[in-house]
């Protein structure tokens, strides 16, 4: 158990030709507390692995520094670094069974044999492998594979745990399932654990905080909540969620402390939140970040009337949609037995603390004032 | 125009029974959905539809007419598969005409030209024709698609997985276009997918496949709140549905059912217990399936509610999945996205019976729920 640092962190990939892109990690610093579960979420391409790697020690870091516990481990072996990893790929030793494969690594540290055999047989039922313990890697299942491989990186007692996509490979309900255990394991060793993935519902499901990466750099560090509620930039608001939030180009209309979001559709529009009154002006161009859940129907009114355009029972929840211009749909959810037709009038109210604007060039979202 | 029929299809792979006699009936321009797990026969019957695999047994009918031995290419069907390649070097106009230019279905540039436009205009992009694939949104990549199956005037638009490819963000936003051109295709349509979402969006029939077997066909609604069986209850919705074996006693005149041998009994809505009543005799055991938005927790005891412990709480945004075990069981239930709790904290369930769904314990089959009748009505 240790806290995990990371100072000014880059990395720089040499014989590449020279643009912006030659940093695949790119001034990035994270403050892991002791214990905690931290997701490391992207798209591909973002440097979510290049910066496991790099604190695993199997990429070099060509600037800032790396601490684990009170070690700068930035010239350590990754051997020496106190580290569990788990691949994707969960490459079990073919010939050996599952307890010599989760023995291997306290074998090659010289342990004695009856620790090692302690070890394992405490760690087996923690991710429920003890009844594998004599079965080749060729008989089990995706899901058992993972546990064993995961297994195999904590009887290390490693002072970090780095999980690279420990759940891609696996199909729905074994994802959910191992999910759920690594939940509770890390609940019962409290073990500093990073997750690299570019699930966002796997990063909110099992971490503490989730540092969101794009092109190199870090976006925005925060709880799920955090990131999910006050999406710092266009990016980050994109790519949290599912359903996924509303994000459009709309034009601010009106004066005074009566604004709205006029929609590209002619006619189109909706009360723009008084928390946004003072930093708005007529004109101004501006994109809307709203939930489906955030949406609120009324009956119409001169603040805004639209007709639903499409209405769906998913069961759970109700959609209803309205095409509000090139080609895109407002969409909001109801869980009430109501249903809409298809040209029905109604009104619609956003909800005034989750309704988010954007800068369209910079892309970072613009403040309300709070009165 | 096509109304088509399958009667007692049966195919098989090797020695697997891909199709195990399947009856269908898709109604003249009805969007019908086919929905299942993989494997349970959706894309094979679709290509039986379209003259691509040879049925052992059963017929294919098109307007009544026998079509099992026409050639795919006479059936008349267009077919869009899982990854619509549109040609990256045409332009919208060119991919769209590309079906027409085929050396089989030769026309005149003019009557393309006026075939394209009307789709493209039908479609929603009828302005975008000189553009590039790579010059189009995702939305309007999907339409081409479309278009360039619709151009040809096919008598059966069958859709394979179109969104399946799509990453689940998208996949939301090109299911509500796809339901809103729905209206626009006025062509019989089968599509075929796994995720019920889709199913209960976009068919106005659903049939539900497993292993071969239709289990059951109807509306959306239908499969959602009166499922035929457990498997279809399990199918649609998430979390999956939570099954519970059920045990009836009568307290005071009134029927209570008991969940998984818990001590707590919770009272049966009375035209639920009347149907059970009726078949009190001939089920041994009795299930009850209650969705995980039916079944809300708090920290104190209530009246009736079962006692357990946070097993696990996960945040995926709009809403938080809790799941509790109660004795060796586990439960999994909708709770608000901002809800807190330390894992192993003691917990208290109360599924909501008005919204549970009883089953036949014994062959899985459906049996009944509160409000049945009215849930369906006009529908």
């Amino acid at each position: 158990m240790a806290q995990l640092i990371l100072k000014n962190v880059y990395k720089r990939y040499e014989n590449k030709k020279k643009s912006a892109q030659d940093y695949a990690v790119k001034d990035f610093s994270l403050h892991c507390e002791h214990g905690e579960f931290i997701g490391i979420l992207g798209p591909s391409g973002c440097g979510k692995t290049t910066t496991l790697r790099m604190i695993a020690g199997l990429e070099e870091i060509t600037d800032g520094a790396i601490f684990i516990g009170d070690r700068k481990v930035n010239d350590l072996h990754p051997k020496d670094r106190g580290i569990g990893l788990a691949f994707e790929d969960y490459a079990l030793y073919p010939p050996l069974n599952v307890y010599e494969n989760i023995a291997f690594n306290l074998r090659a540290q010289n342990l004695p044999a009856d620790e090692i055999d302690r070890r394992v047989r405490e760690i087996a039922p923690l991710m429920k492998v003890e009844t594998l313990l004599d079965m080749k890697p060729a008989g089990l299942s995706g899901g058992q594979k993972q546990r064993v491989n995961i297994a195999r990186a904590l009887v290390r007692r490693p002072q970090v745990l780095l999980l690279d996509e420990p759940l891609s490979h696996l199909d729905g309900k074994m994802r959910q399932v191992l999910r759920t255990e690594i939940k509770r394991i890390h609940n019962k060793i409290k073990c500093t654990t990073v997750l690299v993935t570019h699930d966002q519902m796997e990063a909110m499901s099992l971490a503490d905080r989730i540092a969101i990466m794009k092109d190199g750099q870090l976006q925005q560090f925060g709880t799920p909540l955090e990131v999910y509620d006050n999406p710092v930039n266009l990016f980050v608001a994109g790519f949290i969620g599912e359903p996924p939030m509303n994000l459009m180009k709309v034009t601010i209309s009106g004066e005074g402390e009566r604004f709205y979001f006029e929609f590209p559709r002619q006619g189109i529009r909706v009360r723009v939140p008084k928390k946004y009154s003072p930093v708005v002006r007529e004109g101004m161009e501006v994109i809307l970040g709203v939930r489906p859940t955030d949406i609120f129907i009324t009956e119409p009114s001169e603040d805004s009337e639209v007709s639903v355009d499409v209405f769906e029972n998913l069961g759970d929840e109700k959609r209803v949609s309205i095409d509000v211009g090139e080609e895109d749909f407002l969409t909001l959810t109801t869980e009430d037995e109501r249903r809409y037709t298809k040209g029905e009038r109604i009104g619609l109210i956003f909800h005034e603390e989750k309704t988010h604007i954007f800068d369209p060039v910079t892309e970072e979202r613009i403040l309300g004032v709070q009165k | 125009m096509a109304h088509i029929a399958l009667e007692k299809i049966e195919k098989t792979f090797g020695k697997v029974q891909a199709l195990k006699g399947v009856d269908l009936e898709v109604r003249d321009k009805e969007f019908f959905v086919l929905f299942g797990p993989a494997g349970a026969g959706k894309t094979t019957i679709l290509k039986t539809v379209a003259g691509i695999e040879f049925p052992e047994r059963g017929l294919v009918r098109f307007d009544g007419e026998i079509v099992n031995l026409v050639e795919p290419s006479a059936r008349n069907v267009s077919m869009v598969f899982e990854n619509y390649a549109l040609y990256p070097h045409m332009t919208v106009f060119d991919n769209i005409a590309s079906p027409m230019r085929s050396p089989r279905y030769k026309e005149s540039e003019e009557t393309i030209r006026e075939k394209v436009q009307k789709v493209a205009d039908m479609m929603g992009i009828g302005h975008l024709m000189d553009r590039l694939p790579s010059q189009l949104s995702n939305g309007q990549r999907q339409r081409t698609a479309l278009g360039r199956c619709l151009v040809r005037s096919p008598k059966v638009f069958l859709m394979d997985e179109p969104l399946a490819h799509l990453d689940a963000k998208l996949r939301h936003l090109m299911r509500t276009e796809l339901k809103a051109m729905q209206a626009q295709f006025d062509t019989t349509t089968i599509y075929v997918t796994h995720d019920y979402t889709e199913a209960m969006s976009l068919g106005d029939r659903v049939g539900i496949l497993n292993e071969g077997k239709i289990v059951q066909i109807g509306s959306g609604d239908a499969i959602y709140y009166t499922p035929a069986n457990e498997f279809v209850a399990k199918l649609v919705g998430e979390p999956e549905i939570n099954l519970m074996d059920a045990e009836f006693v009568t307290e005071e005149g009134e029927l209570k059912v008991r969940l998984d041998e818990a001590p707590q009994l919770f009272p049966v809505p009375t035209d639920v217990a009347a149907v059970l009543r009726d078949n009190y005799d001939s089920v041994k055991k009795w299930r009850v399936g209650v969705r995980g938005t039916n079944i809300p927790h708090s920290f104190e005891p209530q009246l009736t509610s079962l006692e357990g412990v946070v097993y696990n709480l996960e945040p995926i945004g709009n809403k938080s999945i809790l799941t509790v075990k109660v004795g060796e069981r586990l439960y999994q239930s909708v709770a608000k996205n901002d809800m807190k709790a330390e894992l192993d904290t003691r917990i208290y369930l109360e599924p909501d019976i008005t919204h549970a769904l009883f089953f036949n314990g014994d062959t899985g089959q459906f049996v009944t729920r509160h409000n049945q009748a009215e849930l369906l009505q006009g529908r």
